[in-house]
């Protein structure tokens, strides 16, 4: 392998050796005890001392976290809208098994994220920026900060929506959300905040209740998942069905979740050996995500059956909607799940802005961090809340077109993130003996192939509505 | 002192990890500099992370593709500008 062109300024074990002894307050900081004390965790619970499935067991508990987070934090709250508006307009069929396929996709990129952030211990506006140069950093950068920014928006309507529906004052809803998001990083360890955020993130799960009140035909289910069908009505190219298909595609695959995915996996100190275990934590993140997904379809397709027009239902009228069809628990635990939806993507997401700055600026950029010491990381990680909370809470501001085009935008800046995500996992320089295999490679191809063809034919339709047999 | 021909044998990918005689039921990681450097990488480590990578070679193919995939998104964004502008003046 030749590496002999690779300028890397990586400390040698005996120059951080040095750079420590030279200064136990500076040369190691407050962030490498906290990630040691991490480590050294997964170390003991590798004791081959202990019975296997105990061991199984702790290293499942202690590697589990940036994988469910990040496609849990995906099941967002202008995802789950998504989901509801696919259930409410088409019912149960060509969408259900379609929702699972671009989890799978999901899966085959955020899998690639895991050993990026394994092998190099660094984020990915980090290795953007250091390989490709400041131009095509930049670039990139753009296009998180801007969809970022805008799905901090949608977050904050799903947190103002989903408590609007328990009578809720919307200052109160977004305060407190904000009082939340930033309690949490106030604990500055990335273990704690993650172990809420995963806490909360299992209210994601409220959506399967809501499903099973629907009464759900489990026959039809299972038909939709081995036939694809019924179709939607007009074909899948009808403007309004592929608006809803990037928005689907939009809820499960997006720059955001490379971002943070990446740069959890290097704060929570992943190393090599534990590359399996994050593959493990990001199919469970993906298994339970697609659940949750699926479930939110489930319980809106009664609108379907019964007729109801909720084409341009925002997230608390469709719980209002549901409320006479699956009973007032039923609605409450769906306005409860698009809080939930929006609160901990308001985590993720914040978390993600910060650490791509951080890592671009070159300063601290840890949750492991104090406040004094990480200052410019937390203050985008506070300050992107509040500007988006602050946002929803102008009356008459037309949020609703953010929310209508927030996924959209997800799926037409995704092909160059997955350009960058590939040429790094390929580079052998970086990944050693982990680049990606031909599978995977064919695999994520294929993945940016679809993204791309979406786009294009969500751009003719906008261009000539009519070829497709919109109104125009 | 760390040079760039020191690192340069040590590839990003696999710094090996270190197992120094410390027993790890009695590492005091507050105190004790060698315990955390036990425990992590030496890539993991705050201070190395502030040193750069260098520049990756672009093939010709991927600069096509990175600019290619570029003007897609300026484009696309374009798209979206139209959409929200045409569903605004209630279009449909």
């Amino acid at each position: 392998m030749d590496h002999s062109s690779l300028s890397l300024g990586v400390l040698t074990p005996a120059a951080g050796r040095s750079a420590a002894s030279s200064d136990l307050g500076g040369g190691i900081t407050h962030e490498d005890i906290d990630r040691a004390r991490d480590r050294l965790a997964v170390a003991r619970a590798r004791d081959p001392g202990v019975p296997a499935y105990l061991r199984w067991l702790r290293l499942s508990w202690l590697l589990v976290g940036p994988g469910v987070l990040v496609f849990l934090g995906e099941n967002d709250a202008p995802s789950m809208l998504s989901y509801a508006a696919t259930g409410a307009q088409f019912g149960i069929g060509f969408f259900v098994p379609f929702v699972l396929l671009t989890f799978l996709m999901g899966f085959v990129v955020q899998e690639m994220t895991v050993r990026l952030g394994a092998v190099t211990h660094r984020g990915h506006a980090e290795l953007i920026f250091d390989r490709f140069g400041t131009f095509w950093g930049r670039f990139a950068m753009g296009d998180l900060v801007i969809g970022n920014f805008l799905t901090l928006v949608t977050e904050f309507i799903g947190i103002r929506a989903g408590l609007g529906f328990f009578g809720v004052p919307p200052l109160i809803a977004v305060g407190g959300a904000m009082a939340l998001v930033f309690g949490v990083i106030l604990t500055h360890r990335y273990w704690t905040w993650e172990r809420i955020a995963l806490g909360l993130a299992i209210f994601n799960g409220l959506f399967v209740p809501a499903a099973l009140l629907a009464h759900p035909q489990w026959g039809a289910i299972g038909q939709s998942f081995v036939t694809w069908s019924p179709m939607p009505k007009g074909g899948l190219f009808k403007p309004d069905t592929f608006l809803l298909i990037m928005a689907d595609i939009g809820a499960t695959v997006t720059p955001w979740m490379l971002f943070f995915q990446q740069s959890a996996v290097a704060d929570k100190g992943l190393q090599e050996r534990d590359i399996q275990g994050g593959r493990m934590d990001t199919l469970l993140g993906t298994l339970l995500a697609a659940t949750f997904a699926i479930a939110t379809i489930v319980a809106t397709a009664p609108l379907f059956a019964k007729g109801i027009d909720a084409g341009d239902y925002q997230a608390a009228q469709f719980a209002q909607a549901l409320e006479p069809l699956i009973g007032h628990v039923g609605a409450a635990l769906f306005a409860l799940g698009i809080f939930e939806a929006g609160l901990v993507a308001a985590m993720t997401i914040s978390a993600s802005s910060a650490y791509a700055f951080g890592e671009v600026l070159g300063t601290p950029h840890s949750l492991n961090r104090r406040l004094s010491e990480s200052r410019a990381f937390y203050g985008i990680l506070m300050g992107s809340a509040l500007a988006a909370g602050a946002l929803v809470l102008i009356p008459h501001a037309p949020l609703e077109y953010i929310v209508l085009i927030v996924n959209v935008i997800a799926v037409l800046a995704m092909p160059p993130a997955l350009l960058f995500l590939v040429l790094l996992c390929n580079d052998r320089q970086v990944m050693g003996e982990h680049t990606t295999g031909a599978w995977g490679n064919i695999a994520v191809w294929l993945v940016t192939a679809l993204l791309v063809f979406a786009g294009l034919a969500f751009g003719l339709m906008t261009v000539f509505p009519k070829l497709f047999g919109g109104g125009g | 002192m760390n040079t760039r021909a020191d690192s340069l044998s040590t590839p990003l990918a696999r710094p090996e990890p270190r197992h120094p005689k410390v027993r790890r039921d009695e590492l005091d990681l507050e105190h004790q500099p060698e315990a955390v450097l036990s425990v992590l990488e030496a890539d993991q480590l705050f201070a190395a992370k502030q040193a750069r990578l260098g520049r990756a070679r672009l093939s010709k193919g991927a600069g096509v593709l990175l600019w290619g995939l570029r003007v897609y998104v300026i484009a696309m964004m374009l798209m979206v500008a139209m959409q929200v502008v045409h569903t605004l003046h209630g279009g449909q």
